[in-house]
């Protein structure tokens, strides 16, 4: 695979002389979430879209099998998004959509977090034959086209959601295990765990108190990053008709919108809403999940270029430790 | 006499969103003479680094930085990067820490060399390559593995041809940051003498950045001892080894092993203080074992105690305390601070 | 000696991937219950002489490791069947649908990759300043958003002003030379356009974390130690190291590409591969199928290989290993 610089803990080292706290992994996640603008508006945006989606039949004004009205109507006061090609409220249909969408991707990088890391765990943190052997396993999976997958799945066994999600969650493990893997051999040549085994400490041990919380943040960087492919991922397969005929998603909104004739019939408010609502989340989740990859990476905080420069103060005598 | 370079009231203050400045260099003042070989020591975080990075306006941009470095008596801080640029290189040159990393992975060593003299002094592209063969020669490099790619360099050799780098431009100081820490006891020996000799040959002076006491009293005429951001000492190595007058330069005479000596190592107990929030006092009073109450409200001053000897210490204005247990070495404070020279 | 090793043991790698690619074609086409097996000689439309005699070429009445077997030979002879829906062999329409795609993806792949590189770059190097969010925001925003809608939304935005669906125009009669491809330009502007938009947002993204990386090692402080000006240091240390990485990244995705080229052609209706392979979804066309995702799983082996191959030319510490 190609050696691509994966973001490392490492410690500085360096003269900076920070408060030497060693913050438990969990507790420096929360403080860069905290800090960072672009993590918040991610976090945020997420924790409201699945409110909604959680809310969804509390909240919204129609039932998504209520025929509301005549096909392709306007939006109104009654209707903010007007009806779409059934006549059905497409306010309504986006909040059960969401609720769909947001349950696929989940489930579906539920398994795919979970089997890459073990598999990236596992392969990391024993090398040698065991390594190779489920890198082998992880390229054949890689080449295993998902689009054919699902059409055999959808034929044999019927395309209805638990499917759908076990065939993404199968074929994307892949990509966590490859990042959590370099990550674990990283972490595998760190003192504390050299220390740990020349102690004697088994291997389930040294996994689970000291490898395992050092990974969790990249874990957790690389789960939310997964679910935005997972749903980019359903609306494919339910352009293709591979969706669930009998669940609304923001895929089959898609599809619908496509196939029945929204665009030359002008029906914007159908086309535009369930496209914009994927991209809000993924937006989302690229925030977050790429604000936590960056804190990860000290080489990322360094900048030895930059368009500013250092400031110089006039010499007067100050205050040490200000706050800033 | 002017000094070639001098470094007053310097203060950095590193920035970050959501937390305090971290007041890494509190202060620090030092000075540089002509061809002179000045040490500065102190343990890991005590602003070493910062302090010659500042000196050539290589801080990150979350630094604000005030006080003067004076070259040749004019100041090259005042305007920041922009200020400090053109002497780069030209006038003041560094070696890295780890040197490891500071030749661009992608291109061959002595290309690297040769461009950094067409590009800062000018010269032909041919004229340049030439300078640099000559120059990694000087260090020690085999004319066969000259044009190697910097991973097929050893540590020591690309230690060796960082040197070279530093001497492109033929600057009048080398600023020299732990040059050999991360390499063996064999190899650390030839690159000291290798940096002694080449400061000698080409009338350098140097600035020799290390946590390595002996190390650095080996090669420098004077040394300057730091702690948690500022100067607690300063003086020829001499003066300072036969009468250090700071408790923290005293126990870091004591703190090395000695293979003559037959006493125990000590170590010197507690950490230094945070500098994330302001200190009170003088920095080094919860590890010193001979402080009183005026070091907890009074930070000391660095103020002259003999012939080019400075200290910042209370001990040094007041008569000798209590006695206290000392590590062993001849370090009995002098009664009341003697302006005047004290062998 | 050394490069030739690596170079023949990825190549090996790439041609066992391939192998086991091929396997799991035949497995998931051939072998699971209720596909192709009884599909395939359901030609549509056809006469039960061209059912035996597919039945009999195909070896479908004989054991699956002989129909395996059969499988092998006839890949090695570039016959991949023939296909339900216009009876032609597959292997022909495929060319024609590649021949088609091709264009349009490079189009799109190069304006990509030349706008998301400037942007990447701007970002990094700009960092923390209101540049760095005009750059970031609007690739972040195309790379979000799922590329079939994003066709609809250019189609409902540009309609009236370029050509949105098919590769020609129908009612061209007898064009010449230039004014026949002067037709297929401007209907390929806006498939183009759309992948090229999605993919640039990708790329932005890699390329800025790439130089940000770069920006922070040791040897970009040497450089503005030693003096060289922002303009040097960010062209010749900091973007030549960066791209080591990036180019590696663009090949991979090379060969993923052409999947989403398959939502990009269906709201476009252009005739290449990715609508040849919609269309053979809703039929269940079966040997196309078959045959379009061994070229889609073949072509990203191979820029894998690709990638790996010029990763290591580029990056001397691994060649002189």
């Amino acid at each position: 695979m190609i050696p691509v610089e994966q973001p490392a803990l490492v410690e500085t080292f360096d003269e900076d002389p920070a408060p030497a706290v060693s913050a438990s992994p969990a507790r420096q996640l929360w403080r860069t979430v905290r800090h960072s603008p672009s993590a918040s508006i991610g976090a945020g945006l997420l924790l409201v879209l699945i409110l909604v989606a959680i809310l969804a039949p509390v909240i919204a004004p129609f039932g998504p099998n209520t025929q509301a009205g005549a096909p392709f109507t306007p939006p109104s006061a009654r209707h903010l998004l007007g009806l779409d090609d059934g006549g059905y409220d497409v306010l309504s249909l986006l909040m059960y959509g969401l609720r769909v969408s947001l349950l696929v991707g989940f489930a579906a990088t539920l398994i795919s977090s979970l089997v890459g890391t073990v598999v990236g765990i596992v392969a990391g943190y024993f090398g040698g034959f065991v390594d190779g052997l489920f890198m082998r396993v992880t390229d054949y999976f890689l080449v295993i086209p998902l689009l054919p997958f699902m059409i055999v799945v959808a034929d044999v066994w019927g395309a209805n959601l638990l499917h759908i999600i076990v065939v993404i969650g199968a074929l994307s493990w892949t990509m966590t295990a490859v990042v959590i893997r370099a990550q674990a051999r990283t972490i595998r040549e760190r003192t504390f765990v050299r220390r740990a085994q020349a102690m004697g400490a088994g291997h389930t041990r040294i996994i689970a108190r000291h490898l395992l919380p050092q990974v969790m943040p990249l874990v957790v960087a690389n789960t939310v990053l997964n679910i935005s492919y997972a749903i980019f991922t359903e609306t494919a397969l339910a352009f293709l008709g591979l969706g669930d005929p009998t669940q609304i998603s923001l895929g089959t909104m898609i599809e619908h919108a496509f196939l029945r004739a929204d665009i030359s019939e002008g029906a914007w408010w159908a086309v535009i809403p369930p496209g914009a609502l994927v991209a809000i989340i993924v937006i989302a989740c690229s925030l977050l999940g790429r604000a936590i990859e960056d804190s990860l990476n000290p080489r990322l905080r360094t900048a030895h270029l930059s368009a500013r420069v250092f400031r110089v103060r006039p010499t007067r005598p100050r205050n040490p430790g200000r706050t800033g | 006499m002017a000094h070639l370079l001098e470094v007053t009231d310097l203060n950095v203050w590193f920035t970050s969103p959501g937390r305090p400045d971290v007041h890494a260099v509190r202060g620090a003042s030092l000075a540089l003479n002509s061809q002179e070989r000045v040490g500065l020591v102190g343990e890991s975080g005590c602003g070493k680094s910062t302090t010659i990075l500042a000196m050539m306006g290589l801080l990150p941009s979350s630094a604000v930085v005030s006080g003067q470095v004076l070259l040749d008596e004019k100041d090259i801080l005042a305007n920041g990067d922009q200020s400090m640029r053109p002497h780069r290189w030209r006038d003041l040159a560094m070696v890295f820490q780890g040197a490891m990393n500071a030749f661009n992975p992608v291109r061959r060593v002595s290309m690297q060399i040769a461009d950094a003299i067409a590009v800062r002094r000018g010269l032909a592209r041919r004229d340049a390559r030439q300078r640099a063969h000559e120059l990694l020669e000087m260090v020690g490099i085999p004319r066969g593995r000259m044009d190697g790619y910097p991973h097929e360099f050893s540590g020591g050799m690309r230690q060796r041809a960082a040197i070279a780098l530093a001497l492109a431009c033929e600057p009048r100081v080398l600023l020299a940051d732990e040059p050999t820490t991360a390499l063996d006891v064999m190899v650390q020996a030839q690159i000291m003498e290798l940096l002694q000799r080449l400061c000698h040959e080409q009338g350098l002076a140097l600035i020799l950045v290390s946590h390595d006491l002996p190390l650095v009293a080996q090669v420098c005429e004077r040394i300057n001892v730091m702690y948690a951001g500022e100067v607690v000492e300063q003086g020829s190595v001499d003066q300072l080894y036969d009468q250090p007058r700071h408790p923290y330069t005293r126990l870091l005479l004591a703190a090395t092993p000695d293979l003559d000596s037959e006493e125990e190592l000590a170590s010197i107990p507690g950490t230094p203080p945070r500098l994330d929030r302001p200190v009170v006092g003088c920095p080094f009073r919860p590890r010193c074992d001979q402080a009183f109450d005026r070091c907890r409200h009074e930070p000391p001053l660095l103020k002259p105690v003999g012939q080019g000897q400075a200290a910042a210490c209370h001990l040094n204005d007041h008569p000798a305390p209590p006695a206290a247990p000392d590590s062993g070495q001849d370090t009995k404070v002098e009664a009341s601070g003697r302006t005047d020279g004290t062998a | 000696m050394r490069r030739a090793d690596y170079v023949v043991k990825r190549v090996g790698a790439a041609i066992l991937t391939t192998y086991v690619a091929v396997t799991v074609n035949f497995i998931i086409f051939r072998a699971l219950p209720g596909t192709a097996v009884t599909n395939m000689s359901h030609v549509p439309d056809s006469g039960l002489g061209l059912q035996r005699a597919l039945a009999r070429e195909f070896g479908l009445n004989h054991s699956l490791l002989t129909q395996y077997g059969l499988y092998l030979w006839q890949l090695l002879h570039l016959n991949l069947g023939v296909s339900f829906d216009n009876q032609q062999p597959v292997v022909s329409n495929l060319a024609t649908d590649l021949l088609n795609s091709i264009p349009m993806v490079t189009l799109a792949t190069v304006f990509s990759v030349l706008l998301g590189i400037a942007t990447g770059v701007i970002a990094a190097w700009r960092r923390d300043t209101a540049l760095e969010h005009v750059s970031v925001v609007p690739a972040l925003g195309f790379y979000a958003t799922p590329v079939q809608w994003l066709g609809m939304i250019i189609i409902i935005l540009f309609s009236s002003y370029l050509p949105t669906t098919g590769r020609t125009d129908p009612y061209l009669i007898n064009p010449t030379f230039i004014q026949h491809w002067a037709d297929v330009m401007e209907h390929m502007l806006l498939p183009s356009l759309t992948l090229g938009l999605v993919l640039y947002g990708q790329y932005t993204l890699i390329v800025r974390s790439a130089m940000l990386e770069t920006m922070g090692e040791d040897y970009v402080l040497t450089a503005k130690a030693i003096g060289y000006s922002n303009g040097r240091i960010v062209r010749r240390f900091a973007f030549r190291n960066a791209m080591l990485p990036v180019v590696s990244v663009i090949a991979l995705s090379l060969g993923f590409i052409v999947g989403g080229a398959i939502l990009v052609e269906t709201v476009f209706n252009w005739p290449g591969i990715g609508y040849a392979v919609y269309q053979a979804v809703l039929e269940r066309d079966y040997p196309m199928l078959q045959g379009a995702f061994l070229l889609l799983t073949v072509s990203v082996i191979v820029c894998n290989l690709l990638a790996d191959l010029v990763y290591f030319k580029l990056d001397p510490r691994i060649s002189a290993r």
